[in-house]
């Protein structure tokens, strides 16, 4: 997995619905249109946002999660065990249908699998695959079943492992397991630990951790001990203030360094984002930066990500060259 | 008489269309604007007292519906705090934006005044939620450099708006606190100072609130702050605060957090029952007001209600 060129872009995963696509969900929902209507207008989609990706200049990409309504409740649809109630808060007006563990948690429905394939199907591009963390599905859901936090994360760890491997028997060759939830509780991060051990067992493939907000001081250095290749963080959020908590001890992983605002509608310039990927260059070699936006885009419109992104590409291909310069 | 009072604590889940609504005229972003219509404002906080009412909350809130945080919403009022980046609100899959203090604070206008007249006019027994200590804590001082001189100014803007809160009609004000629970022993002796001022001049009830973990490292000197009711979380630390209540001698009363305000899973009434009486007797049957130990904003809406009915229900069996 190194021979990629150097200051590798990404995405961290979704990427703006359009709007057609919106309209369409709605619709679906009352009834009014097919499932086989559904899924091509989904596929139409995936198409769309991919060539968005790839005219941005994006080097490995992702479906921008077209499928996927968020991050939690998605899985949990798909998963034995699990209820939704209803839709709680995460900030402000953002709020998401926040599942209920209520049986034992088991694998009933394959999560991104014919996802990827599809995806294959319609890029040469090398695709990365985000799925939610088993320890983050669990702290984000309400737990009536489990004894502890602890068991239902080792069983929801053995249901994402069983996709991850059906993944990489697929073809797929860099998985994200994306684990928010991670720096809330620094005191279980050996549960953490464990479970992306769970997670990652006998699976073939690049794996990257993402974890986004949080207090990174908390979870630093015992990250390094986690088994994965590399690790995704945002720094823009904070105005790269984090980039200290990293210098005291030598970071051993791959960094996914977060150089895009995703919550200010702001479009950073060519300039200020050449500006931000160098500060990486403080954390590890360049030969070990991937560059992405911070988060997800899809709270932005598809205008200002796909600006974002053609912006952060072009930075990444500057400094690329200066660097071979 | 003594008495066992069923309230809750400050937010309520906002009734989904209203949700809605919200995310319509503001949007999802950090520059979201804002123009509420009052009249669908006031639909919105009257659904959620009649859902207290039913469920047999006798002390209510308004629920804080348009709070989008405990910070934010008093911080983008008043003069001299901006707003930064998103940040976890303690352990709770919830974020906030970080106020960041530029410029002395003052008040130029009040703050939740507006928002409590609406819910007065639809019941009266109702608690206004300010903050003071973790307003000033979780805030990135610029300006002060100085936590006390923080504390303290706003302590001054909490006050002024207290007295026009009780020019309306206010009769019941809780200081919010979870930061109390981390704080130094230099902090108590500053917040105590601060409680003062919040106070003066202001006829009112006055609860200090705290929740998320255990008291330990306020108690003794949180039972000197001139205050008439103390909330501790007797569901995240129950034991400890048990013990707190048998080793201290009260002067004060007490509410206590007895069921979870933060799991879909459903307290046995019987336990809640045992709970509140060894609390209830803990406090020498002093009256004591009991609730959810958080805010309700972290259950879905459907079980918000199903939760103070286990409240309720509990208490309804002991008297």
């Amino acid at each position: 997995m190194n021979n990629r060129k150097l200051l590798p872009t990404t995405v961290v995963g979704s990427y703006p619905k359009p709007n057609w696509l919106r309209r369409l969900i709605r619709e679906y929902e009352k009834g009014e249109i097919s499932n086989k209507i559904m899924r091509r207008a989904y596929d139409d989609a995936v198409k769309a946002v991919v060539k968005e990706q790839e005219l941005a200049g994006v080097d490995i990409l992702w479906d921008g999660e077209m499928r996927r309504d968020e991050m939690i409740s998605y899985f949990a649809r798909r998963i034995e065990g699990f209820t939704i109630y209803g839709e709680v808060r995460v900030w402000g007006n953002n709020y998401y249908p926040k599942p209920a563990i209520i049986d034992e948690l088991r694998y009933r429905d394959e999560l991104a699998v014919s996802d990827y394939k599809f995806l294959r199907r319609i890029t040469d591009h090398e695709i990365k695959i985000p799925i939610t963390g088993p320890y983050t599905l669990v702290d984000w859901s309400f737990n009536e079943y489990y004894r502890t936090r602890e068991e239902a994360v080792y069983a929801l760890a053995e249901v994402i492992n069983q996709e991850l491997r059906r993944l990489a028997d697929a073809g797929a060759s860099y998985i994200q397991i994306d684990d928010p939830a991670i720096p809330t509780h620094p005191e279980e991060i050996e549960v953490a630990k464990n479970s992306i051990e769970i997670v990652t067992r006998e699976v073939d493939a690049y794996i990257g951790i993402h974890i986004c907000y949080g207090d990174y001081s908390k979870i630093y250095p015992e990250i390094l001990e986690f088994n994965v290749d590399q690790i995704d963080l945002e720094f823009a959020n904070r105005n790269f203030k984090d980039i200290g908590i990293f210098k005291d001890y030598e970071f051993t992983k791959d960094l996914g360094f977060g150089c895009v605002d995703v919550h200010t509608r702001r479009i950073e310039s060519v300039e200020e984002i050449k500006d931000n990927i160098r500060k990486a260059f403080s954390i590890v070699k360049p030969e070990r930066v991937y560059v992405d936006p911070d988060c997800g885009l899809k709270l932005l419109s598809s205008e200002v990500a796909f600006k974002k992104l053609r912006n952060m590409c072009q930075a990444a291909r500057e400094i690329r060259e200066e660097l071979k310069g | 008489m003594s008495r066992i009072i069923p309230t809750v604590l400050g937010s309520y889940p906002r009734p989904p269309w209203f949700r809605e609504y919200l995310r319509k005229v503001e949007g999802l972003q950090k520059e979201g604007g804002r123009v509420i219509d009052e009249a669908t404002y006031a639909k919105a906080v009257g659904e959620v007292i009649r859902e207290q009412r039913d469920a047999g909350i006798k002390l209510f809130t308004d629920g804080q519906l348009l709070w989008h945080d405990l910070l934010c919403h008093l911080a983008t009022k008043i003069d001299g705090f901006e707003m930064n980046g998103l940040i976890r609100y303690f352990d709770n899959n919830l974020y906030y934006r970080i106020p960041r203090v530029k410029a002395k604070l003052e008040r130029r206008r009040s703050i939740v005044v507006d928002e409590f007249r609406v819910a007065y006019s639809i019941e009266h027994e109702m608690k206004t939620v300010l903050t003071c200590f973790t307003l000033a804590s979780l805030s990135e001082d610029e300006f002060y450099h100085d936590k006390s001189e923080l504390v303290m100014d706003i302590a001054h803007i909490m006050n002024q708006e207290a007295k026009e809160l009780v020019r309306n009609g206010a009769k019941y004000i809780q200081i919010d606190e979870p930061s109390l629970l981390y704080a130094e022993k230099e902090d108590m002796n500053v917040m105590k100072d601060a409680i003062e001022v919040i106070r003066r001049g202001v006829d009112a009830k006055f609860f200090l609130v705290t929740y998320f973990r255990d008291a330990e490292r306020i108690f003794p000197e949180v039972l000197d702050f001139n205050v008439d009711v103390i909330g501790l979380d007797f569901v995240e630390g129950y034991e400890k605060n048990f013990e707190l209540l048998r080793e201290y001698d009260m002067d004060k009363e007490v509410q206590a957090g007895v069921v979870d305000g933060r799991t879909t899973k459903m307290e046995d009434k019987e336990q809640v029952k045992q709970k509140i009486r060894a609390i209830h007797d803990a406090v020498n049957g002093e009256t004591l007001y009991v609730s959810p130990n958080t805010g309700l904003e972290f259950l879905p809406y459907i079980k918000a209600s199903e939760k103070l009915k286990v409240l309720c229900n509990s208490v309804g069996d002991i008297q």
